[in-house]
């Protein structure tokens, strides 16, 4: 469960980004990766954008999991941004997306990394999760839901004593 | 997706109506605001008014969120300059221009990134050329495909009462094969109206049979199906403009090329820069000038004038006085449907011809070719399969596994297309081709990176097609 948490600092939280279409958030997961960790926009944008056009990452439920392959990427980076508005995203159920879920992995993506992307789509499966995401009003919240829901969640499987 | 295509033309238009459906949000750009009217009465899409190379109207069009900018407005310049803006103000992630003059095709520094950012140049005059001189080769067919860079061809031939095929099922085409030789039935059109080729399907005298095999095979194929008609040795061209003038240089060293044209100041023009060939200064639908020319002695007739009505009279007539095959440049695609198979052999619509190249990048799923077939009622797509079992629902699984729509057939496959083998000899030296020819059966089962061809009866099927190839969420 903490693979998530360790890939996802405070600061590559975006909520309520201003992002009229997939190109434009695509657009601003660039700007935060090489702002924060270095990597060229234009690799993460042109990285995002051939995955997708092999199948879309969309999941439904207006949630997307973009992700691609970085050269000279040491280990997985991950954003998440909230955008203000949904945005057609080719999903299976046609819903728009409003939450996404930006993963970058090294170009030899290994075993870790799938693991990687299975969780993630377990925990967005989560109606639960996807709310208190969709509610949550600073980053702080954000980011303590990403590292806190596997605890929580399990805490409530266990017996009540 | 969402797409802006820069000018309403034939290739504008055409483009347009191939990608209109539900998942894509389509604006138009052209200066003409009657054409515009004209296109939105009939598809769904937004058009925008005004010059295509102003970053305002290009702004207007939505290049802020577009996916994909198409520039196939009739000037070069337009369609650089448009591509050069998408790419350093709209960051559009994928540009495609349409380019006619060949100075911009053949420096590829010119079009890179740091240049006019063109991804991908579409160049019709030369797809519609490189069609016709395809068709020049085979005598006997109506329609040339090449797939996996023509590792394996497909042909539709019209098959002919005493052909050694027609009357006995599809099956026992294999037995009249010889043994190292393999080919697919990938379609076949009765009367217009699609049938599914099964085992036990039996083609009747006058269907349209498409079938594929690899390029070294097609020619014996093709040779149980029909009798081969004799080599084309004589070709006369009617219009000698942008087509009718590559068409000539393409065919004038190999074959006996006279050439029509109507216009003197053109016919001056092009008759020195055409060294082989005989050009005429005439009307191609003058009776006489045909006889005179002995239109009965040629082997092909080919109207490419920007007229359709001409290059319809032209070609009738042509074939009334005894020319072997006709074959007419047909804009309209109603017209095309009209007259081929009735006076005229081959009736084509260029724009189909010119967007297959253009749609393969547009489509979804890692698609490397589309042929527009059948004047653009059906489609045949070169799709590469990437993923496992577990994210692709077609690696890993026999054809009889993977759930094809009704009118969908994979036809072939080719594997390792980065490595070489030996496909026959010439005298002591091995011939090398690319890639490895699967023709497809049942128990055929697709690999990761294999290059896959499909057809689709009804162009409807397509998008279907894509969705079947896309990898699941779970592919990294």
């Amino acid at each position: 469960m903490d693979l998530i948490a360790k890939l996802l600092p405070p600061a590559h939280i975006l909520l309520d980004l201003e992002a009229s279409s997939k190109k434009r958030a695509f657009e601003q997961a660039g700007l935060l990766f090489e702002n924060n960790l270095g990597i060229a926009r234009a690799t993460v944008f042109d990285s995002l954008f051939a995955r997708e056009k092999l199948g879309s990452t969309g999941l439904g439920q207006g949630v997307a999991i973009p992700h691609g392959r970085i050269k000279g990427l040491k280990e997985a980076a991950g954003a998440f941004m909230r955008l203000s508005a949904p945005v057609p995203f080719d999903s299976p159920d046609g819903k728009p997306v409003g939450l996404m879920f930006v993963l970058l992995v090294p170009e030899q993506a290994t075993e870790q990394h799938l693991q990687i992307l299975s969780e993630l789509a377990q925990r967005f499966s989560d109606r639960a999760f996807r709310e208190a995401l969709g509610a949550c009003d600073n980053t702080d919240d954000a980011h303590r839901l990403f590292t806190d829901w596997g605890n929580h969640a399990a805490n409530l499987h266990q017996p009540a004593v | 997706m969402k797409i802006v295509i820069l000018g309403a033309g034939q290739v504008g238009a055409s483009v347009a109506e191939a990608l209109v459906h539900e998942a894509n949000d389509i604006t138009i750009v052209d200066n003409d605001r009657e054409r515009l009217a004209a296109l939105q009465d009939r598809l769904d899409l937004r058009t925008v008014c005004g010059n295509a190379a102003l970053p305002s109207i290009l702004g207007d069009a939505g290049l802020d969120d577009a996916d994909l900018l198409i520039a196939v407005t009739q000037s070069d310049q337009t369609n650089l300059v448009a591509c050069k803006i998408a790419k350093s103000r709209f960051n559009v992630p994928t540009r495609i221009a349409r380019l006619r003059a060949a100075d911009f095709l053949e420096d590829e520094q010119l079009l890179s990134d740091e240049n006019f950012a063109v991804d991908f140049a579409i160049c019709p005059e030369e797809n519609i050329t490189d069609y016709i001189v395809r068709l020049v080769d085979f005598p006997e067919a109506l329609q040339v495909l090449e797939f996996a860079e023509g590792r394996l061809v497909m042909v539709a031939v019209r098959a002919y009462e005493g052909g050694a095929l027609v009357g006995k099922p599809v099956r026992k085409l294999r037995e009249h094969l010889p043994s190292q030789v393999d080919a697919r039935i990938a379609a076949l059109f009765r009367q217009d109206q699609p049938i599914i080729p099964e085992g036990e399907t039996v083609i009747h005298a006058g269907d349209e049979v498409f079938i594929i095999a690899a390029s070294e095979h097609i020619r014996p194929v093709l040779r149980e199906l029909r009798r081969m008609m004799r080599p084309v040795k004589r070709v006369m061209i009617a219009g000698g403009g942008n087509i009718g003038y590559r068409v000539a240089t393409a065919l004038q060293q190999r074959l006996e090329v006279k050439l029509v044209e109507h216009n003197r100041s053109r016919a001056e023009w092009i008759a020195p820069r055409l060294g082989d060939t005989l050009v005429l200064c005439g009307d191609a639908t003058d009776e006489d000038l045909l006889e005179q020319e002995n239109i009965a002695e040629m082997d092909l007739f080919l109207a490419l004038t920007n007229d359709d009505e001409d290059n319809i009279m032209a070609a009738s007539l042509a074939k009334r006085l005894g020319c072997q095959r006709v074959l007419a440049l047909i804009n309209r695609r109603a017209y095309a449907d009209m007259v081929q198979g009735g006076p005229i052999d081959i009736g084509i619509s260029p724009a189909q011809v010119s967007i297959g190249t253009l749609l393969a990048h547009v489509r979804r799923a890692d698609v490397s070719q589309v042929h527009s077939l059948r004047r653009g009622a059906a489609e045949a797509l070169e799709l590469v399969a990437h993923g496992d079992r577990n994210s692709s629902r077609v690696v890993g699984r026999s054809l009889g596994e993977i759930p094809l729509p009704k009118g969908v057939t994979i036809a072939a496959i080719v594997r390792d297309l980065e490595t070489p083998e030996i496909i026959g000899y010439q005298g002591p030296v091995g011939i090398q081709a690319y890639g490895h020819v699967v023709i497809a059966h049942r128990d055929t089962v697709i690999q990761s990176g294999d290059h896959v061809i499909v057809f689709c009866v009804n162009k409807k099927l397509v998008h279907k097609v894509e969705k079947l190839f896309q990898v699941g969420f779970g592919f990294l």
